[in-house]
């Protein structure tokens, strides 16, 4: 597979070879040069520096002129790619010259440089960009072949210690540093099942020699610690494929200090299919695409918002309708990224989407012929079917299954009637439209039997403090915690610490047998609710994640509320934006954050403007989610159809058009029955009840639900819903006894078509509107036609094209 | 798409099979999903990763494999490693006797086999200590997804199975090599794995999805079996399905940018593959023992295991990729029953009740195999969760035992494999001379599983993404080369 990427990186080498040899290789004449960073100050002769010249052109655009740009110091040296190195010390100046104009920037080159090399602050970063504690190399759980580091080198205590003492000290021979394992070893001069890490006599192999020349000093765990980074520059955008952008990351120490570290930082393409990252620390563009690249560095990151435009020219925007800010921000990304949006959806399109998203049921196709016939003008008429279709019994039953997903409604956790007793509690509460600040507060704070005070269900799902704790922050915050239990998270800024710190105010839940089966007591405990640190062993007290200014600080008497009431306060940075991000999703089929329930700096928002407008639309309107819902499906992006425009059919980001997605599990089973005119009969359950209506994962039909990827309820991760086609999907579908009793049904649609002597075109029209949720076109009724014609039994052929209906993309998909 | 920071992307290995999907959704690039098909195609040959493993002995061999899994615990000593000179009481009631092969020496309880040891490599030191919970549930996970288990119930048992579980090695299988024909990928038989009240654990695709769980047949291939999802319905004759599926094809061809957009669910290979399925026959009709001769039948044995065996035979002829026999009897304290877990009575069931069924059915497929050619490109796995102890009437895992009865034993037991250009005829490892531990060359049911893998052309080390995306090796095992010579 390492092939694939060698033709892309291939391919763009050529490419760039290609573009630069002519003339046409600048966008625009250049009419400014810029140059980053603005000063140089360099702490000793010993120190290289990339500088970043970006010629910002006619349309505000930028040019990456790095590569082309002639260096000139008195001082310096420049080497290739924008590197410059020290040639003495002294104050002078850089000019800089591309393309016949030229800059100057001042130049420090001082002597404040370290004597010592620190393991803190040199070696751990060799061993980090080499790859060493990778968690399929010595950062394993386990480490790898007897010799263990901490992952991605987060504790460089351990690996000090690693290094040190195990093995009874046999990594570094001090008489002879280059006959030390430590540089045997990745040099492969001694067997090494990781391969050759580090080539001999390169600047990484003289560091780690010269730290043990030097007596292996460990440094200042405190000065020698990288308190930020600074990437230059701070927005790539790249105007077409095939273009190459440097990067310069310039890290901040704790002590002041500065050092560019461009070529130990890690870089990752966030969109590979976009644009990759190459050594030295260059972003090459592939094709039309946005994402980030993501800079990581000694336990500190930073992302870099990318755009890269398909560079065919001739982009026209042209004007669509906007319905409300949504409309508005989404165009202003639009025409950023030159994309234009699709029309809007037909009124048919629009009902059978809209009823699917908002109740989980296809129309019926009375109300779609309704539909079709009312006269009014087309906004008109949908805000009124939106406003039928938001609070009806469908409704409340689709959003009761949604939340009992995600909190785990299930007999397994809650017992059998505690499971009855949470599915009604979450059914009255979307019934009645609680505010989501409510019901999270009273999942959260609600103490008592299981059975008289419903919403304590949630800790018996979530059971343990740690287990609560990773559930509220991914549900109600959109964060994963989980992997900072065992360290600090790799990816994100939160902590071990903050994990047991956050752990700490779920500690306090007890729970114990009520008196009743299957009932318990949820209550708050007043001893034995202590959080030991697993490393360090001291009782970490409860800290908020991010601190809110005015919040009342934990309290050690009631840590659930201490904790709801920083939760759900409007300042808080997560709460409102999680859950508008979530619905947002459910609604336009990915989140502006995605995954809705992994938001972190290095995951950003592909449009910050339009989340942060929305969520404060959620908190002025008291996280109300029903307005929240109506905001969404009124707008133009939601209703746009789903077939492309010249420009966007490649665009999966920015919401320029609608992109069909499978029905869900339930949707489907409850699509087939309504098509039909079929019911199923679930042995413990009323007769009339649905598949959205099914209380848990413990009641299925025939193991369809599963199949189709119903959640087990296991988990409070969206992940858990699984939408992809497979083949014994398609087996079910094509022979199985869901789809082939419901049309064979002596009570169904089919039978009582036949039974009415409906004539062969009303038959037809029903059937597809019973199931595409509009009438078949002239051509759809000519062929139907035909199938008719060519059967003698018209049971039959009707069966058939039900069958065919249902079996067709434009009925599995909600379109 | 916007690919997550932080999440593994692209690797050493290259990029992960989440790439290749969402490389497969870029129609608008020229890259379309038949190129995807047939890429997974060319991928086949040479997996994520597998650059460094592609020219070594043994590499790919295999594109298919039979794994009779003994569940239970089968006593290695009253199998597989006899050890006349050993005290009685770890020696037991059985003796040991030549094989075809020599130097080779089987239990007594293994007569057939015996003429049939030319075609195997007999594994005689698996070795595994448990870490946590010591039962049969734990180990057949540790055994068949290579991770020990994480979940333990309350009850001391382990969780039942979740879409958390890391994923059975069959699962995998099909998910990276799927077949080539019509068929159904991984097929499991006669029953689900089982001890005590947990079922199924170990034997599902976890965090892969459903999709990728086994089909599971269980029934008793004994008897006539009923595959009605595999049968077109009553109601539809074929010529009825070929009426609906032309008329499904004219209403999708109608709205060709609805299938272009929908194109990257593979939905219409899924449904030719399925309308292939239900309607040539291959697939059914693999599973139809009608069609064997009645000698072979009799060959395999009349019992719903030797069968089984034969069932799973067919089932790779037709190119299924997995085929999973689990030995069909649970414990339940019941010495009639012919189950591997002899706590309460060893000898004489082993000789009346089982072995006769394993060694029947055992040597009828090698010897069949072997005749018909499909050793080269199968292999043939038979191994329990762990073997069982060499002292008689003692307890290792807390179950009371009774003076014949022999108690779990996962630190050193036998496992049997052939085929896919594996030398026939040879031991690899030894035992001590109880049985006990191994004396060289051990082999924990990692490796065997890591084996496995690479015989089937799929490098071990790969990267898979769990259910929270976090990196794992498929499996942290040693390939076992040498059991390539």
């Amino acid at each position: 597979m390492t092939r694939v990427r060698n033709v892309l990186a291939l391919s763009v080498a050529a490419a760039l070879i290609a573009g630069n040899v002519g003339a046409g290789w600048l966008d625009t004449e250049p009419l400014e040069l810029k140059v980053e960073p603005e000063t140089l100050r360099f702490g000793s002769i010993y120190e290289t520096r990339r500088v970043i010249v970006t010629a910002i052109g006619a349309n505000n655009r930028s040019t990456d002129l790095t590569g082309e740009a002639k260096f000139e110091s008195e001082l310096l040296e420049g080497s290739e790619q924008g590197f410059v190195t020290p040639t003495r010390t002294g104050q002078g100046r850089l000019r800089i010259s591309v393309e016949g104009q030229s800059i100057e920037v001042p130049v420090t080159v001082a002597d404040d440089s370290v004597a010592t090399v620190s393991f803190v602050r040199d070696v751990v970063p060799v061993m980090n960009k080499v790859g060493c504690g990778n968690g399929t190399c010595h950062g394993a759980q386990k480490g790898k072949n007897g010799f263990r580091l901490s992952l991605r080198g987060y504790d460089p205590q351990f690996d000090y210690q690693a290094l040190l003492y195990d093995m009874s000290g046999r990594r570094f021979n001090r008489a002879a540093p280059a006959q030390s394992l430590m540089l045997t070893k990745p040099t492969m001069q001694t067997p090494h099942v990781g391969g050759l890490t580090i080539e001999r006599d390169t600047r990484y192999y003289n560091t780690i020699l010269d730290w043990i020349s030097q007596g292996v000093p460990f440094g200042n765990l405190d000065a020698d610690r990288v308190q930020s980074l600074e990437v230059y520059p701070k927005e790539i955008f790249m105007a077409a494929p095939h273009k190459a952008q440097h990067l310069a990351v310039v890290a901040h120490y704790r002590d002041g200090r500065t050092r560019d570290v461009t070529r130990e930082a890690h870089f990752e393409s966030s969109n590979t299919e976009s644009f990759l990252v190459e050594d030295p620390a260059i972003a090459h563009s592939i094709r039309r695409g946005e994402g980030a690249v993501l800079v990581r560095y000694e336990g500190q990151y930073a992302t870099v918002p990318v755009t890269v435009l398909s560079g065919s020219g001739g982009f026209r925007w042209s004007r669509v309708a906007q319905h409300s800010y949504i409309d508005e921000l989404i165009d202003e990304k639009l025409q950023r990224v030159e994309v234009q949006p699709s029309e809007i959806a037909s009124d048919s399109e629009f009902l059978r989407r809209v009823t699917l998203d908002l109740t989980g049921r296809i129309p019926d196709a009375e109300t779609v012929l309704a539909f079709l016939d009312d006269p009014a003008r087309p906004r008109q008429k949908r805000a009124q079917a939106i406003n039928k279709l938001i609070g009806n019994d469908a409704f409340v039953d689709h959003w009761t299954l949604k939340w009992g997903d995600l909190l785990r409604s299930n007999r397994k956790y809650m017992s059998y009637k505690g499971m009855w007793t949470f599915r009604e509690w979450l059914h009255d509460s979307v019934a009645a439209n609680m505010p989501f600040d409510d019901f999270a507060r009273k999942l959260l704070t609600s103490r008592g039997s299981t059975f008289e005070s419903p919403a304590t269900g949630y800790y018996r799902a979530a059971r343990g403090a740690k287990e609560a704790m990773e559930t509220t922050t991914q549900l109600f915050m959109g964060v994963r915690m989980v992997c900072a239990q065992c360290h600090d998270h790799p990816f994100e800024k939160w902590t071990q610490e903050q994990y047991y710190q956050m752990t700490a105010f779920f500690s306090t839940i007890g729970i114990r047998p009520g008196f009743e089966t299957g009932e318990e007591i949820v209550y708050d405990k007043r001893v034995d609710r202590d959080v030991l640190h697993p490393k360090y062993d001291h009782v970490v007290d409860p800290e908020f994640l991010v601190p809110i200014e005015g919040a009342a600080a934990p309290s050690d008497t009631a840590r659930s509320e201490a904790l709801t009431d920083w939760l759900v306060s409007p300042e808080n940075p997560f709460f409102a934006r999680a859950i508008t991000n979530r619905v947002w999703s459910y609604f336009m089929g990915r989140g502006i954050i995605e995954p809705v329930d992994d938001v972190r700096d290095s995951n950003p928002a592909v449009n910050e403007p339009l989340l942060a407008a929305l969520t404060a639309d959620l908190v002025a309107n008291d996280f109300d989610l029903r307005h929240l819902m109506r905001r969404i499906v009124s707008s133009r992006a939601y209703q746009s159809s789903f077939r492309p425009t010249e420009s966007n059919a490649d665009d999966d980001l920015n919401f320029s058009h609608h992109h069909p997605r499978r029905l869900t599990a339930e949707q489907l089973a409850d699509a087939v029955a309504k098509a039909t005119g079929s019911r199923f009969e679930i042995p413990s359950l009323p007769e009339d009840f649905q598949a959205a209506q099914l209380p848990d994962p413990h009641v299925d039909l025939d193991g369809f639900l599963d199949l189709f990827g119903r959640p087990d309820r296991e988990s409070a991760c969206e992940c858990e819903r699984k939408s992809e086609m497979s083949l014994p999907q398609a087996m079910n579908l094509l022979n199985g006894p869901i789809v082939a009793e419901a049309i064979a049904d002596p009570d169904g649609r089919v039978a009582q078509l036949i039974l009415s002597g409906a004539s062969q075109d009303e038959i037809v029209d029903e059937l597809y509107l019973a199931t595409f949720s509009r009438l078949p076109t002239a051509e759809e009724r000519s062929a139907s036609g035909r199938h008719f014609e060519s059967h003698d039994s018209r049971a039959t052929a009707a069966q058939d094209l039900l069958w065919a209906l249902m079996n067709s993309n434009a009925f599995l998909f909600n379109v | 798409m916007l690919v997550i920071p932080g999440h593994r992307g692209t690797t050493c290995d290259g990029p992960t099979r989440r790439e290749l999907i969402r490389v497969g959704s870029l129609g608008l690039f020229g890259i379309s999903l038949s190129h995807l098909l047939q890429w997974r195609d060319v991928q086949a040959a040479t997996l994520p990763g597998a650059d460094h493993l592609a020219g070594m002995t043994g590499f790919g061999n295999a594109k298919s494999v039979i794994l009779l899994f003994l569940q239970g615990g089968p006593s290695h000593i009253d199998i597989w490693d006899p050890k006349p000179d050993a005290p009685s009481n770890v020696r037991g009631e059985f003796s040991a006797i030549p094989t075809n092969v020599d130097g080779i020496r089987l239990s007594e309880t293994m007569p057939l086999l015996a003429d049939q040891v030319d075609k195997c490599t007999l594994i005689r030191a698996m070795s595994y200590t448990p870490k946590g919970l010591f039962n049969h549930t734990a180990a057949i996970y540790q055994m068949l997804t290579g991770y020990p288990p994480d979940r333990v119930a309350p009850s001391g048992q382990l969780e039942p199975p979740s879409p958390i579980d890391f994923p059975t090695a069959g699962s995998h299988v099909s998910k990276y090599i799927p077949p080539d024909d019509a068929v159904l990928p991984f097929v499991e038989l006669p029953r689900p794995l089982q001890e005590s009240n947990v079922i199924g654990k170990g034997g599902a695709a976890g965090f892969l999805g459903k999709a990728y769980d086994p089909y599971r047949l269980y029934q008793d291939p004994n008897a006539a079996i009923e595959l009605s999802d595999l049968e077109l319905r009553g109601e539809v004759s074929p010529e009825r399905l070929r009426d609906r599926f032309s008329l499904l094809k004219g209403i999708n061809d109608s709205m060709p940018e609805l299938e272009k957009a929908v194109e990257s669910s593979a939905l219409n290979e899924y449904y030719e593959k399925a309308y292939d399925l239900v309607l040539s026959g291959k697939a059914r009709a693999a599973f139809d023992l009608e069609e064997e001769p009645e000698a072979t039948r009799e060959r395999y044995g009349r019992h719903t295991f030797g069968q089984s065996v034969l069932m799973a035979r067919r089932l790779i002829e037709a190119g299924t990729r997995f085929v999973q026999v689990n030995w069909p009897a649970v414990a339940n304290g019941n010495p009639e029953v012919d189950a591997w877990d002899t706590h309460a009575a060893n000898f004489g069931p082993l000789r009346n009740l089982h072995c006769p069924k394993l060694d029947q059915a055992l040597s009828a497929l090698l010897d069949d195999m072997g005749q018909r050619g499909m050793l080269d490109e199968t292999l043939v796995v038979a191994v329990g969760e762990f073997g069982r102890s060499p002292r008689l009437g003692v307890s290792t895992s807390g179950n009371a035992n009774s003076p014949d009865g022999r108690d779990h034993w996962p630190y050193c037991y036998t496992s049997m494999v052939a085929g896919a250009g594996i030398p026939g005829g040879v031991l690899y490892g030894e035992s001590d001379e109880t049985g006990s531990s191994p004396r060289e060359k051990p082999v924990h049911p990692n490796d065997l599983l890591a084996t496995v893998y690479f015989a089937l052309g799929i490098n071990p080390e790969m990267e898979v993404l769990n259910h929270l995306d976090q990196p794992r090796e498929l499996v942290k095992g040693k390939i076992v080369h040498d059991l390539w010579g």
